[in-house]
């Protein structure tokens, strides 16, 4: 609205977006190997367009945005990173088998946790990437975007990223000033010390269903 | 009220002590527990219901410019609030908002200042307690508000106080005043329907999730811009053991209070001999 410029160019580009993905072709995967702010916001527009592709989110229809998160954020996710920080110090005790299968049943609740932001959008919603601070040569950092909807309201939503041999990977989000790992620490160890490292994955399982 | 209810988590703490490694926060776990369960009762078969046939029955556009509305005069005693912090841009910031959004967004129908790239700046009386110096207290959670803690149960007094002069509390007619009262509880409860929903999703536990959800994000508003700085360290526990960083005394149950040694960019310095 402030610039309609761009969201005619916007528009066009979900245009080309559209055509493009009708023809299977695809084009411009977000970089992982490049600046992690143009990466996010590559990671973020990507998602956004296939989630306005099918003309938003019907309210409820909260299976479409796992789906999508699925195909277009969990590849740059380091899921197993993200589980093994909120064990935390339990990580250590469980079985390299009870840890992959930790990772495998926690990965359902990370797909609808990123999801959480995403329920409302509709097509006039854009992500910002905000100007990056701190060190740019990091390989540990954060960054910063904000989700603005149409009705007004904005989600800030921070993505903490580590540099892998493979490029940038996502381990840890930040939805309005909560961040995931903290989050589920207390959970998990909670958990641990009623049924044990089984017990939480089973815990875990159970939610995915 | 207040002290009715302290009274009674003292009651309760005696007479449970069931709860297995309670955490420091939240030392009143078991009473806590208790009235979560109420409000969640009270809501699943209440507030929720009313919220969701509120969201069926009322357009997107008229929600949307009801939530605008108390968002606007909310931003008066949020500004309050900045200054008495000592954040005198967010109050000029935030005064500038309303002035804007009252003229020009329609009696603040509109938020044409988020358009203009001025967001919120939510603020309250508990966080500027917070920023003086008062440490959250004992996690509580108040009967049919929901979490709060000793310092922002304190801070809501102070905010039903700052509401009768600048918010709906200023209103005079008192059936006038009741029904606002009322239907800015829908539209809080209404515009929290996603994030109930999300919680009822993903959370294992989701007394936990809303507490340390509820006590990070109270952090994160009593530092500020400071806090956004100071990244959580999870490399106490869990991480491989490396020798790669010193993390600067860093504490499991409040990471996000800033380490002495980090500056502003949040870069860590090294650590003085």
């Amino acid at each position: 609205m402030r610039f309609p410029a761009i969201s005619l160019l916007q528009r066009l580009a979900l245009v080309g977006l559209l055509g493009l993905g009708a023809a299977q072709v695809v084009h411009a995967a977000p970089d992982a190997n490049g600046a992690p702010d143009k990466f996010v916001q590559q990671v973020a527009d990507e998602t956004l367009a296939a989630l306005k592709a099918g003309g938003g989110v019907k309210s409820g229809d909260v299976a479409r945005v796992n789906q999508v998160v699925t195909t277009h954020i969990l590849p740059y996710v380091d899921f197993e990173k993200t589980t093994r920080l909120s064990a935390g110090r339990y990580w250590r005790q469980a079985t390299p088998a009870q840890q992959k299968a930790l990772a495998e049943a926690f990965r359902g609740t990370l797909v609808r946790t990123y999801a959480g932001a995403l329920t409302r959008v509709d097509n006039q919603t854009v992500s910002k990437t905000l100007p990056f601070r701190g060190d740019a040569k990091a390989d540990d950092l954060v960054v910063r975007t904000q989700i603005s909807q149409s009705n007004g309201q904005n989600t800030s939503v921070d993505y903490r990223l580590e540099k892998t041999s493979s490029g940038w990977k996502i381990y840890d989000l930040n939805v309005e000033n909560i961040w995931l790992i903290q989050n589920y620490r207390n959970q998990f160890a909670q958990q641990i010390n009623q049924n044990g490292i089984d017990g939480l994955i089973n815990a875990l399982n159970q939610r995915n269903q | 009220m207040r002290v009715a209810s302290l009274a009674a988590a003292g009651l309760t703490l005696a007479g449970c002590a069931s709860v297995q490694q309670p955490d420091p926060r939240d030392p009143w776990e078991g009473f806590n527990r208790g009235v979560y369960s109420f409000n969640d009762a009270v809501d699943r078969n209440f507030l929720r219901p009313i919220s969701v046939g509120y969201t069926y029955v009322t357009p997107q556009p008229v929600r949307t410019c009801v939530h605008n509305m108390f968002n606007n005069v909310a931003d008066v005693w949020a500004a309050a609030n900045s200054m008495l912090q000592g954040r005198g841009l967010d109050a000029i910031n935030t005064m500038g908002r309303f002035l804007f959004n009252t003229t020009l967004g329609v009696g603040g129908c509109i938020d044409v200042a988020t358009a203009n790239g001025q967001p919120r700046i939510p603020n309250d009386f508990g966080t500027t307690l917070g920023v003086w110096g008062f440490g959250q207290g004992p996690y509580l959670v108040l009967p049919f508000w929901g979490p709060s803690s000793v310092r922002d149960g304190v801070g809501l007094t102070g905010d039903f106080f700052g509401n009768t002069y600048t918010s709906v509390g200023a209103i005079e007619n008192v059936r006038v005043r009741n029904s606002l009262y009322g239907l800015e509880i829908v539209d809080r409860r209404a515009s929290l329907l996603d994030a109930t929903d999300t919680v009822d999703r993903i959370a294992l536990d989701p007394y936990s999730f809303v507490r340390d959800a509820y006590l990070q994000r109270r952090n994160a508003m009593v530092l500020g811009q400071k806090g956004q700085d100071n990244l959580p360290d999870y490399s106490d526990d869990g991480d491989a053991p490396d020798a790669k960083s010193t993390p600067p005394a860093s504490s499991t149950t409040t990471p996000t209070v800033p380490a002495p040694g980090a500056n502003q960019s949040g870069t860590v310095a090294p650590a003085k001999r």
